[in-house]
């Protein structure tokens, strides 16, 4: 066991080649996401017109919730790390990987995050630019954010986003196509994660049910922490929501391979 | 005239041939349904959220936000039906080199690789939109007349040549990019501006997405029509506007295309 996790540097480090091999595709994804920031700025200016505040909300603290999604979207979303999955177990290329001495989970989890630290470098400039032209016009807030507690929830929010893409991924051992299944969940992570609007502005009862779901922990949660729109109590819920659900995904996972597996036939060299 | 009719003919045969492929998959079908339903739900639901906070937005009632709202859904699907699914494969014909089968072909390649597939499952939601549509005038005690009706489906038609101008660019990038599947997300994140009340931008963004970029007009004008009626400078803007960004999307396109070199040996 332990002498396979030491090639996991070298799978990290194949995957940030391969990742910057296409560090134009990231730096355009990179540009484009910085759009809905624009969009949320100009909708929520008219919707906060004659009005403090909306919820618990100022026009200030709700772009500032935005922009840090940017952030928390571009550290722990998967790119295609599920399309990767599923075309590994289609077109058979699983068996190469079969036949390493290395955990799949593992090899899959190393190559998530040389993604990541790519699409961030790629990012990184991009971000930063349009952060600083924004805080031209919008009153962003992001002198005051709570790293401290950001930073596990943010974490977490990784963990469980890979966990949960890895589930979906699995699910290509039954089925033919996950495009829709994917397009479906990521629909409900939009909605019920706070990608479009921060859910405490949803009504009460709605707000305590999506925060029951996984969903919520994966944007929301991060994003409102790192605002430091959550207090102490709250957090640490939502702290013990996030790792369960990331536990439950894990272990979910873990039970889908091996079924998987036992389904599994590839034919020809 | 005789070669807008061989067009429009070879255009027919390639629906008909998209068509069968499609029905081939029946389950898919139903499934896309769902999956583009649950994304224009998601829409309505965030009308439905703010417009708990406020009355009016940008002078936009909520019943009036649901037509923009639906209008723009209804652009949106009629666009992914027809020529969106050609258009977003160009990255891949041009890696691969598959592009090659394409300008051996005795048609503009512009032509065939925007009208060489089909997705019916949006033409269900495009339908589900007009519905919402539907109610929403009824909420605001309007009924359109015949002419309005015909000027919005002209002015729908406006907004599917801007959708297909701004895509067309975005995808041309594959010419100079070698993996260019992230102009998808381009696309959509750049659309979003569509949704938006024209009133609520101001200053630069208007400008630009008015007269550099008509975004701000592809929902609004359509969905303006059907509410307060015909309005003939806002129109003619939009039309002028979208046959602006075609005409530079096609050169544009045509432009990459000189720098295509065969990926085969």
């Amino acid at each position: 066991m332990i002498p396979s996790l030491t090639a996991l540097p070298t799978v990290f480090s194949i995957g940030l080649q391969r990742q910057l091999a296409y560090r134009w595709n990231y730096l355009l994804r990179a540009l484009f996401s910085a759009m809905p920031l624009l969009v949320s700025w100009v909708f929520w200016s008219a919707v906060f017109h004659g009005k403090e505040t909306v919820g618990p909300y100022t026009l200030a603290s709700l772009l500032t919730y935005y922009a840090v999604l940017l952030v928390v979207e571009s550290v722990s979303s998967p790119a295609d790390d599920d399309f990767q999955i599923s075309r590994e177990i289609r077109e058979g290329t699983l068996n190469s990987i079969l036949l390493r001495p290395l955990p799949y989970g593992l090899y899959r989890g190393a190559l998530f995050l040389s993604g990541r630290c790519a699409y961030l470098v790629a990012a990184l400039i991009p971000l930063a630019l349009s952060f600083f032209l924004l805080s031209r016009v919008i009153p962003l807030q992001l002198g005051s954010l709570d790293l401290a507690r950001g930073i596990p929830a943010l974490l977490g929010s990784a963990l469980l986003q890979f966990s949960l893409t890895l589930c979906l991924s699995l699910t290509s051992f039954w089925l033919l196509d996950i495009s829709a299944l994917i397009f479906l969940v990521y629909s409900l992570e939009f909605l019920a994660g706070g990608h479009v609007f921060p859910l405490d502005l949803l009504p009460p009862t709605l707000f305590q049910f999506a925060q029951l779901l996984p969903f919520a922990y994966e944007y929301w949660f991060p994003a409102a922490t790192l605002c430091g729109s959550i207090s102490h109590s709250a957090w640490l819920f939502g702290i013990t929501m996030q790792s369960g659900w990331a536990l439950f995904f894990i272990l979910l996972a873990h039970s889908l391979w091996q079924a998987g597996l036992r389904k599994y036939t590839a034919a020809g060299g | 005239m005789r070669p807008f009719f061989h067009l429009l003919r070879l255009w027919l045969i390639q629906l008909r041939y998209a068509a069968t492929r499609e029905l081939a998959f029946r389950a898919n079908f139903f499934v896309w349904v769902i999956v583009e339903l649950s994304w224009f739900v998601l829409q309505l639901a965030f009308v439905d959220v703010v417009y708990q906070h406020v009355d009016s937005i940008a002078g936009w009632s909520r019943p009036q936000m649901i037509v923009l709202v639906a209008t723009n859904q209804l652009i949106q699907q009629i666009f992914t039906a027809f020529l969106m699914p050609g258009l977003v494969k160009l990255p891949e014909l041009v890696r691969d080199g598959k592009l090659d089968f394409v300008l051996l072909k005795p048609a503009p390649p512009q032509f065939l690789i925007s009208t060489s597939q089909l997705e019916i499952g949006p033409l269900a939601n495009a339908l589900i939109a007009i519905v919402v549509v539907v109610f929403a005038l009824q909420e605001l005690h309007i009924t359109p007349s015949l002419p309005s009706i015909l000027l919005y489906g002209l002015l729908i038609v406006a907004g599917l040549l801007t959708h297909y101008a701004l895509l067309l660019a975005l995808v041309s990038l594959t010419f100079w990019i070698v993996q260019a599947e992230s102009v998808l997300l381009g696309y959509y994140s750049i659309f979003q501006v569509a949704r938006l009340p024209r009133e609520a931008a101001t200053g630069w963004f208007r400008i630009f997405f008015t007269f550099a970029l008509p975004l701000l007009l592809v929902a609004n004008i359509p969905a303006a029509t059907l509410l307060h009626g015909f309005q003939i400078g806002p129109i003619l803007l939009f039309l002028l506007t979208c046959l602006t960004a075609a005409i530079f999307a096609s050169l544009f396109f045509r432009i990459g295309l000189r720098r295509y070199q065969s990926a085969s040996s």
